[in-house]
């Protein structure tokens, strides 16, 4: 990838390189068959996620308490049972990816966007900006990222929103690290020289020649985090700490489900498969990802 | 080499510094106060004269300065919840999450290290791939799924393992187990890039040449030499399980700090969450500075390093 | 070259083939090698002739996958390698044959020191203890020239000659009656090459150990050989003494090695290098290998397939040109 803007002059870099680009990266990736596989999976969990709102009224079917069908075993009636409220326990799944999803990709959002520009204005400016956002991410860094989480969840109180926040600035240090990680290597590399004698401006070179480049390893980054932070966030809110009931988060339900763990063990099953396969299916999209833009793996 | 390790020590305060005043600040923004859930039983008015009494009113910067002095007598304050110092009861728990994480990553590595060097032997075949996706499994397994199941059969199906700690050596059986197979996963990958590395190397040759078994020349020659990212790693997962505490010790009724931290957040015990998370933070930087000196004397190469 | 007492060394149609992506590499294609006692063979060749590979096959140490001995003999000090367990072989390695490699910098693993790397040595063939081991290995770091006190240094604390000198010492530790020694020289600067050789030179006459020198530098062959080998594209083309090498060259190609070296009597303004290249080891025509360089090739040579042709007692050379009684190369036979 590098090699080829070398080759090449000046110029920001064309549609029709991203575009070649991108195709190259999705004929290496289709060769992960495991990544495959998890990419569908991923789009079936997408797709409830998103129509699951259309397909189940919320008031009824997800949160009503139904004392009449309290923990009933699964049947074809309720295919994974239903709780100690008497709720479909599926549709509270399929409801839940919701929650899952959107925390997963805006606490990552939240991470990548604050963590990579700081990384890139660190990288690229060096000195005295550098040294004071590197100190500010050593400041963060040791406190393990849970603990920071639940710091965090435990000052700002329950909710969807502080999640999301929480876990983002829990992942602020390691983008930061990487996006200037990748800045450094770039930036003193030739084409950077040729670009500015050209008279590009600082802000052009960063937007189309900088930027591109450490995108690599900043999305595989971004892939794998998504997969933790739905991890991160169905462990705070079976903590307590999380996602408020009645709200049918994955994790939440694991907790409700815990004090009947004897008896019921459909109640702990079924949401812990369903974070597991999803957090699977993203680390392995991950896995493909960081394969597929691994120079070393190309022909 | 001594230099270099009290350089890194010194290098700790400034940091920790930083680190205690952003937790204090960050767990003094939580709604309610000590005095609240202490003496709920009072009135608004003779709250707040307590308040006062107790310099609760003071701006967080001289309070955290406040608790700083200290701090460096000695004194992180003293829990609601037990009366007690915060930081002696904090001791008193740490010895259980030592023993939950030493047993944690023992887990990961016995699982890791054999599964490494196999999938780096035969890389590219089945075998390869397959220690690659259970390392992906064990990762995106949520560990306190992974300890209610195991709960769910081995104590409650089956009864041959107790749900928490009851104090025989068999209670800490699943919980090691639940932590050490989400760690093992990052180790397989280390392990098996790691023995890569080494696998092409000369001195392997060198040593077959000598007559060396090729038992030897992987576990002894190439193992040795591979381990040193791997120590790294597991140093890493330390500070990530001393975390994950948090959630094990729930799910195992485990009496360590994590559980600590948790029930104090219940009941609103400000002194003893703030002590907690600066201490475990501490710890952990300490096992990452632990790790990176262990590094050095493994490595005779980085040794020379630090000793100019 | 050798008498009826039993030849340390007799390979005999050595096969060897690599198993490649792109392709099957035939690195060694019939090998016939015989050193006695005492003697030393030099192995000529360029990169890629498949010295090594003759080298590795006769301890056993070529990586499989992807090489694999296809077939021949190999015979050391009359007993035949080819039918050894690999513990047996392991047996043998280092022990009765030795091998020596081209980069000193890689061969020593960084993580144990001087010491312990030559003491493993004896202390895996012979029963002694550690103790006695580490001080048999200090014994060995004085016979190659360094200080004893040095056992207990690790290789990154050694210069480059030192290294190699350490990794002689490991080769010799045991007393092996053959030693291997893949272009050993190499990767070092002039003065400690000498050094180098000297120290063989010394250890030789001492021991009486039989050598397999493997080299592309015809100097150090003249030097260190009584008896040489030229290999190209995984075969033996000539064969012989010292002196029916150098001083009755028969071979097109030797010719061209010897040509190409700059001879400091004769001032001229261009070197003359073979033309071409060695041919694709996955690709090997089907008459001569050489012929596409060789000066004196027919259409026969392109379309025959070659074979050893017997000149005198000692010396062999593989060129069909030869059957032909009075076919002669310029070298050795200009007026």
């Amino acid at each position: 990838m590098v090699k080829k803007q070398a080759a090449q002059t000046a110029n920001p870099k064309t549609e029709f390189q991203r575009i070649n680009y991108l195709s190259e990266l999705w004929r290496d990736f289709k060769k992960n068959k495991g990544a495959v596989i998890g990419l569908i999976v991923l789009c079936i969990i997408v797709f409830f996620a998103i129509l699951s709102e259309f397909m189940f009224d919320y008031e009824t079917q997800v949160i009503a308490i139904n004392v009449s069908e309290m923990l009933q075993w699964p049947s074809s009636k309720h295919l994974f049972g239903t709780d100690n409220f008497g709720r479909d326990i599926l549709i509270r799944l399929l409801y839940g990816a919701r929650y899952s999803l959107s925390i997963g990709v805006c606490s990552v959002a939240v991470s990548l966007l604050i963590g990579s520009s700081l990384g890139v204005i660190a990288g690229y400016f060096g000195g005295l900006v550098e040294t004071a956002i590197m100190r500010v991410m050593d400041v963060f860094s040791p406190i393990p990222s849970m603990l920071l989480a639940v710091c965090l969840t435990t000052a700002f109180g329950r909710g969807i929103v502080v999640l999301m926040v929480a876990i983002g600035v829990v992942g602020i240090p390691a983008f930061a690290q990487i996006a200037r990680a990748s800045v450094m290597t770039i930036r003193d590399q030739e084409y950077i020289e040729a670009a500015r004698a050209c008279g590009s401006r600082e802000i052009q070179i960063i937007l189309f020649h900088i930027i591109p480049n450490a995108l690599a390893p900043i999305m595989v980054q971004a892939t794998l985090r998504i997969a933790s932070a739905i991890g991160t966030a169905s462990a705070l809110t079976f903590l307590g700490l999380g996602v408020p009931t009645p709200m049918p988060e994955w994790g939440g339900m694991l907790s409700d489900g815990r004090n009947f763990i004897r008896d019921y063990s459909y109640m702990t099953l079924f949401p812990g498969l369903a974070i597991m396969i999803t957090v699977l299916s993203i680390n392995m999209i991950g896995d493909g990802l960081r394969d597929a833009m691994d120079p070393r793996l190309k022909r | 080499m001594f230099r270099y390790v009290i350089k890194r020590c010194l290098l700790m305060i400034p940091i920790m510094i930083a680190v205690s005043f952003i937790v204090y600040f960050i767990i003094d923004l939580t709604p309610g106060d000590s005095v609240d859930a202490q003496y709920p039983e009072l009135t608004a008015t003779e709250k707040e004269e307590l308040r006062e009494e107790l310099g609760l009113n003071d701006s967080v910067v001289v309070r955290y300065a406040r608790y700083m002095a200290g701090v460096l007598r000695g004194d992180m304050g003293t829990s609601s919840t037990y009366n007690d110092s915060a930081f002696k009861i904090y001791m008193k728990r740490l010895p259980a999450t030592l023993e939950l994480a030493f047993w944690g990553i023992f887990v990961a590595m016995l699982i890791a290290i054999p599964f490494g060097i196999l999938a780096a032997r035969k890389q590219n075949t089945w075998i390869d791939s397959s220690s690659m996706f259970f390392g992906l499994l064990g990762l995106s397994i949520p560990n306190f799924w992974l300890g209610l199941m195991l709960i769910m059969v081995f104590s409650l199906q089956l009864g041959w393992l107790p749900s928490f700690a009851d104090g025989t050596w068999r209670s800490i059986i699943l919980p090691a187990i639940t932590i050490g197979t989400g760690q093992a996963a990052l180790l397989i990958r280390t392990t098996r890039s790691s023995m890569l590395e080494v696998i092409r190397q000369d001195y392997l040759r060198t040593a077959r040449a000598k007559g060396v078994s090729e038992r030897k020349v992987i576990y002894h020659h190439a193992l040795r030499n591979a381990l040193i990212p791997i120590i790294t790693a597991a140093g890493s997962q330390f500070s990530v399980s001393l975390g994950g505490a948090v959630v094990t010790e729930t799910v195992f009724a485990w009496p360590g700090v994590g559980r600590l931290i948790i029930d104090s957040i219940n009941t609103r015990d400000e002194a003893m969450v703030v002590g907690s998370i600066i201490l475990t933070t501490m710890l952990s930087s300490i096992v990452i500075l632990g790790v990176d000196i262990l590094y050095a004397f493994v490595d005779p190469r980085i040794k020379a390093r630090y000793s100019k | 070259m050798s008498d009826v007492k039993k030849n340390i060394l007799e390979i005999k149609d050595l096969v060897v083939h690599y198993d490649t992506e792109g392709g099957v590499v035939r690195a060694a294609n019939g090998i016939n090698i015989k050193i006695g006692q005492k003697e030393s063979l030099g192995l000529v060749g360029e990169t890629g002739a498949g010295k090594t590979t003759t080298a590795l096959s006769i301890l056993r140490i070529i990586p499989d996958p992807p090489g694999k001995i296809i077939s021949g003999s190999i015979m050391v000090d009359g007993v035949d390698l080819m039918s050894f367990t690999e513990e047996e072989m392991e047996g043998i390695r280092g022990k009765e044959v030795s091998m020596i490699f081209q980069d000193p910098m890689t061969a020593l693993n960084p993580v144990f020191t001087v010491g312990e790397q030559i003491a493993e040595s004896i202390q895996i063939h012979e029963q002694v203890s550690a103790h006695e081991a580490m001080e048999r290995a200090k014994e060995m770091l004085e016979i190659v020239g360094i200080h004893r006190e040095r056992a207990s240094d690790y290789p990154h604390q050694l210069s480059g000659g030192m290294k190699q000198r350490v990794v002689i010492a490991i080769a010799l530790a045991c007393h092996t009656k053959l030693l291997i020694a893949d272009e050993p020289t190499t990767a070092l600067d002039v003065t400690i090459q000498a050094q180098v050789l000297e120290l063989i030179k010394e250890y030789r006459e001492t021991y009486q150990t039989s050598m397999l020198m493997i080299t592309h530098d015809l100097g150090i062959v003249a030097e260190i050989c009584d008896c040489v080998a030229v290999m190209y594209a995984g075969n033996i083309v000539e064969y012989g003494t010292l002196d029916d090498v150098f001083n009755h060259t028969l071979h097109p190609y030797t010719e061209g090695l010897f040509s190409s070296l700059p001879n400091i009597n004769q001032r001229t303004a261009r070197l003359t290098p073979i033309p071409g290249a060695m041919p694709d080891p996955t690709e090997l025509p089907e008459g001569c290998a050489f012929a596409p360089r060789c000066a004196y090739a027919t259409e026969e040579c392109r379309k025959l397939e070659q074979s050893d042709q017997t000149v005198s007692e000692t010396h062999m050379v593989r060129c069909s040109r030869y059957r032909e009684p009075e076919f002669k190369i310029k070298r050795g036979n200009m007026p």
